[in-house]
């Protein structure tokens, strides 16, 4: 009698199998695209107003720059935390190997291998101006685009320091376009 | 054109199965890239910095996963980090020290008897090749992230008279 039983529940538990067997596939495609191509953040804190909002913004981070060539100065990065390992942080690129990152008071030229990153709010970031340069190797991603909040929607660019000398430049061309104009 | 559409008829179920048969090795490819990158995969070491314990001239040694995932990779086990002199390169090295812990270490035992103590600051472990004298490790380039740890290597699967745990 219980053999009849177990027939007739074949089928459903075949069923049921082949399902979570599609869904398990599906969950599969979705972590190698999360891995490799490109994967949701939510992004929350102060340290990168206003570009990014204090109670979460939902960033596009994809992940094909960090693999294929150095990432440049200016670009904002999903980077794991040098103090806590299970930590994502987002900050922006200051310096890459080679640069000399500081202001007049200090300045630290960022060894091979590292990057400088530094959160675009400099009065409530902690980054590297703390712990130092980063080895290239923590990056996890580059952020590129604003899903939520939609005032902020849009893509999240590059934005190159302006250092003293680059502004007295700046200032100069103002002034000779005034004249000429 | 009634020609093509016979060509096409002929070679439908072909390009079907061939279809199909990439599919089928895309998920195999798939599954063996998950578990490679999350539980276990083998990898070959080589070089001089962790004799006697690894060949110099190539092991092939299997590498978990999980343990660093979970946070329990601790001192004195052999571990494969990602370099931070260069982020394309992985080495192999033994965990000395964890955070918290101070480390003292010679710093040119080949060429002196100079030593030097460190504190390892928080998130960081301090790596050191078993063959100090011929070792590039956090001796020259300062304690490494957690975050760079990939996993822990345990059991040695070639050369074959080296079968066994590490």
């Amino acid at each position: 009698m219980s053999l009849q039983v177990f027939r007739h529940w074949i089928p459903t538990v075949k069923d049921a199998f082949d399902r979570t067997l599609m869904v398990a596939k599906f969950f599969c495609g979705l972590h190698v695209t999360n891995t490799f191509l490109c994967t949701c953040a939510l992004a929350m804190g102060p340290s990168m107003l206003p570009t990014l909002n204090l109670t979460g913004s939902l960033v596009l981070v994809e992940r094909l720059s960090i693999r294929f060539g150095k990432m440049a100065s200016g670009e904002v990065v999903l980077i794991r935390s040098p103090e806590e390992p299970r930590k994502v942080v987002i900050k922006r690129i200051v310096g890459v190997e080679g640069d000399a990152v500081g202001n007049e008071e200090a300045t630290a030229v960022v060894p091979k291998g590292h990057i400088w990153i530094e959160g675009d709010n400099k009065h409530n970031s902690r980054d590297s101006r703390q712990f130092g340069p980063v080895p290239y190797g923590l990056l996890e991603g580059r952020v590129f685009w604003v899903m939520w909040p939609p005032e902020d929607f849009g893509s999240v660019g590059r934005k190159v320091e302006n250092n003293s000398l680059e502004r007295s430049l700046v200032v100069k061309k103002h002034k000779r376009q005034k004249f000429q104009g | 054109m009634s020609r093509l559409f016979q060509f096409a008829r002929q070679w439908k179920p072909i390009i079907k199965e061939g279809f199909s048969q990439s599919f089928l090795i895309a998920k195999f490819l798939c599954l063996l890239h998950v578990t490679n990158t999350h539980v276990c995969t083998p990898v070959l070491v080589y070089g001089p910095s962790m004799l006697p314990t690894l060949n110099l001239t190539g092991d092939v040694v299997l590498v978990e996963h999980l343990s660093q995932k979970f946070g329990k990779v601790g001192p004195g086990e052999v571990v494969v980090v990602r370099s931070p002199e260069n982020p394309r390169k992985t080495v192999t090295k033994r965990i000395v020290a964890v955070e918290g812990e101070s480390v003292t270490f010679l710093v040119e035992p080949a060429l002196s008897d100079r030593s030097h103590t460190v504190v390892v600051p928080r998130g960081h472990v301090w790596i050191q090749g078993d063959n100090i004298y011929s070792s590039r490790d956090s001796r020259q380039f300062g304690p490494v992230p957690y975050g760079l740890i990939l996993g822990k290597a345990f059991w040695r699967v070639w050369p074959p008279d080296g079968f066994g745990s590490l």
